[in-house]
């Protein structure tokens, strides 16, 4: 599983000038992230017992594990988008 | 190499093979598969396998779009709907066919998204339109 994106570049540009622009440190919300992924899996965990006991398969803990997995590949996803007035451009690192 | 190994088997289960042909069908299958991947010829003439999905559409009228998205995101993608419990993944799949998407994602098997994702390696998509614009589509 890869590590989720640490930053978010985003910038939007107008006229030719530079409407809006940031660069957030995406690292900075995992500390944040942490207690409500234990709760997660916390919930998930118990109800795959509950279900297991009911003969039920699934497991919600792998559905929310690969959850995490597509959100650690989002990585490198960049987006670009202009038109005449207006460009909007986005990447995940 | 096991979707191999089980058509030999199948094969000698209904007699259209003998036992002896299985063995070596199954010997050279094992061979292949113990090779390096080096050693395998490159479908798209490098050895490298693409990471990235580019989608770059080119207008005369100045609207461009450049979406870059990792491959490992589209199988990581995919991968997710086997994980989609089953009462779940049957409430979608009658949500995207009432949607006119008739895609039963129950059926779709891990090895169903390896040979997409092969396939994916040498996709490539070329639009280009009357009034100029281009539309481009590939792995990389």
């Amino acid at each position: 599983m890869k590590i989720p994106p640490y930053a978010v570049a985003l910038r939007i540009v107008e006229q030719g000038r530079t409407k809006f622009r940031i660069w957030f440190p995406l690292f900075l919300l995992w500390p944040l992230a942490v207690p409500l992924l234990i709760l997660t899996f916390m919930a998930t965990l118990l109800v795959d017992a509950v279900r297991m006991l009911a003969g039920h398969r699934d497991s919600y803990t792998r559905l929310a594990v690969g959850v995490l997995e597509v959100v650690g590949e989002t990585r490198g996803v960049e987006v670009f988008i202009q038109d005449k007035a207006r460009t909007f451009a986005l990447r995940l690192s | 190499m096991s979707q191999e190994r089980d058509r030999i088997l199948d094969l000698l289960a209904a007699g259209k093979i003998t036992t002896e042909e299985a063995s070596r069908l199954l010997d050279a299958v094992e061979a292949r598969a113990a090779q390096p991947p080096a050693a395998a010829a490159p479908k798209n003439g490098s050895g490298d396998l693409p990471k990235f999905i580019y989608v770059k559409v080119i207008s005369t009228q100045g609207d461009n779009v450049n979406v870059k998205v990792p491959l490992s995101l589209v199988k990581a993608g995919l991968k997710l709907t086997s994980f989609i419990p089953q009462p779940a993944m049957e409430q979608i799949n009658k949500s995207m066919s009432d949607k006119g998407m008739s895609v039963d994602l129950l059926n779709f098997k891990a090895q169903d998204l390896e040979e997409l994702i092969e396939a994916l390696r040498e996709m490539e998509v070329n639009v280009d339109a009357a009034n100029g614009d281009n539309v481009r589509v590939y792995a990389a």
